[in-house]
């Protein structure tokens, strides 16, 4: 079978991700993450100062906040080849990769909303923004589906050279765990867990780059090996 | 394809010969496990079930917020933690359904609206009670705005789950394997006008209509919870019925 539709999606991922960065580095309020405790004066007053960087950005993650969903296709199209006594996990994947992706699309749309009219009642404008954030940094139970479906795929992969190797099954579980404390910013104003925090901003954000780049190399072994025993079995 | 698939495919290890529906039952298990964690959120956390009246006045929303922040925050980390065990129910009911005489189209289609009905189903209530619960000293008219907003979509979101329950009941209407039994597309029937007679909670602020009435509500959610024990038994009989040649092959 051709492999050419799944090599076009694998290499969407470096080119979008490419995109999304530029959006991260332009969004003035990354480096250092806005804090919770920010008041609505102060909120509104940081709209209105940086409007332009915001809808720059956000209307680049608008056009590319969604753009891994095809990636995240190509490997339910691995799953599907992996020796499981079915494809349950398969179709869990697909539900959990596209129930995850409208939160991005959530998250963007406050800010974008929030940035249409700064001159708004601040506390509106605070409340927008509280909802991008919590959209975008609290929801991790999707991801983390999505990696346990995929990891106990591996590890039931009865194929005599597996899709994946056992280890990107361990890497799975790893990863979801450091995405874990992101779900706890719906409750912390300040310190490791709330949105600005360590743990839940940085490690959750890093452990998220760091997965696709691994996965990115190890579904394009997997791609490599199915052409190649396509090509033994034609 | 298929023949391509048989040759690379051949099982190195008896593995799948020991434990051949191993993964159906981890995503069968997610259901009760799911629905349990669910009610913990949904009726011990956060009060949402049995819901607040939408009678309440400005103080007594506010009230109920204020007093209510830190279970409601507690529920909904959980939520956000564990709503992704929904896609594995849907995983094994799409294996389940696409076994039938009845088109794939109908498995499919289950999938699809089950992952879109998560957001406006369930998440976006978390969303609102979460920002509510977050500044609990926000002006009480936008604490009045996240109440509504947050109830309106947890117990209206009906379209999702109407297709949900007329692709199901199709399905199983049309099946000639009976992987399901008849009476279970039946209800699913029943299921669907659940989700008509909650119409009216978009009206009505009071009374048996209302989104926590004796019928937009309660009739509701009685029927759903037969429903979905009788949907849990008869999934647990399918997998347990389905040949292991099917599997192995």
């Amino acid at each position: 079978m051709n492999t050419t539709d799944q090599r076009i999606c694998l290499w969407l991922v470096p080119a979008f991700a490419a995109l999304l960065l530029v959006a991260f580095w332009i969004f003035p309020g990354f480096f250092p993450p806005m804090s919770p405790t920010m008041t609505a004066e102060e909120v509104a007053a940081f709209y209105r100062e940086h409007v332009g960087e915001i809808r720059a950005s956000m209307v680049i993650v608008n056009l590319c906040g969604i753009s891994f969903i095809p990636f995240f296709m190509v490997i339910v199209v691995q799953m599907q080849r992996m020796g499981n006594p079915s494809r349950a996990f398969a179709y869990s994947y697909l539900s959990a990769a596209a129930s995850g992706a409208t939160l991005f699309a959530l998250a963007d749309l406050a800010w974008l909303i929030a940035a249409f009219r700064p001159e708004r009642d601040p506390q509106l404008i605070q409340l927008l923004n509280d909802f991008a954030w919590i959209a975008f940094v609290t929801p991790v139970g999707f991801i983390i589906a999505q990696n346990l479906c995929l990891a106990l795929a591996i590890f039931m992969d009865t194929r005599r050279v597996p899709v994946f190797p056992r280890w990107v099954g361990h890497f799975n579980i790893v990863a979801g765990l450091f995405m874990m404390p992101g779900a706890l910013a719906m409750m912390f104003m300040d310190g490791p867990f709330a949105w600005d925090g360590l743990l839940a901003f940085w490690v959750r954000i890093g452990a998220y780059c760091l997965y696709l780049a691994v996965m990115f190399f190890v579904v394009r072994s997997a791609i490599d090996q199915q052409a190649s025993e396509d090509r033994l079995a034609a | 394809m298929t023949r391509t698939a048989t040759v690379a495919a051949r099982p190195a290890t008896d593995g799948r010969r020991l434990r051949p529906k191993l993964d159906q039952w981890i995503c069968w298990w997610s259901i009760p496990i799911f629905y349990n964690l669910f009610g913990l959120i949904f009726v011990y956390f956060t009060k949402i079930m049995p819901p607040p009246s939408p009678g309440l006045t400005q103080d007594e929303i506010v009230a109920f917020i204020r007093t209510n922040a830190t279970n409601l925050q507690i529920g909904f980390v959980l939520l956000a933690l564990t709503l992704g065990l929904a896609s594995l129910s849907s995983g094994i009911i799409v294996v389940q359904m696409r076994r039938m005489s009845s088109a794939r189209v109908l498995a499919y289609a289950y999938l699809a609206v089950l992952a879109v009905a998560a957001l406006p189903g369930c998440l976006f209530c978390g969303f609102m009670f979460v920002l509510a619960a977050f500044r609990p000293d926000r002006d009480p008219r936008i604490l009045v705005l996240l109440y509504d907003m947050g109830l309106l979509s947890f117990v209206g979101s009906l379209g999702c789950f109407v297709i949900q329950y007329l692709v199901f009941a199709i399905a199983i209407v049309l099946d000639k394997r009976a992987i399901f039994p008849k009476w279970l597309g039946y209800m699913s029937i029943w299921g669907l006008v659940t989700e008509l007679v909650a119409l009216p909670s978009w009206i009505f602020r009071g009374g048996p209509y209302a989104w926590n009435g004796a019928i937009s509500f309660w009739l509701g959610t009685a029927i759903f919870v037969v429903w979905e024990v009788c949907l849990v038994v008869s999934l647990y009989g399918a997998v347990k019925r389905q040949p292991l040649d099917e599997i192995l092959a």
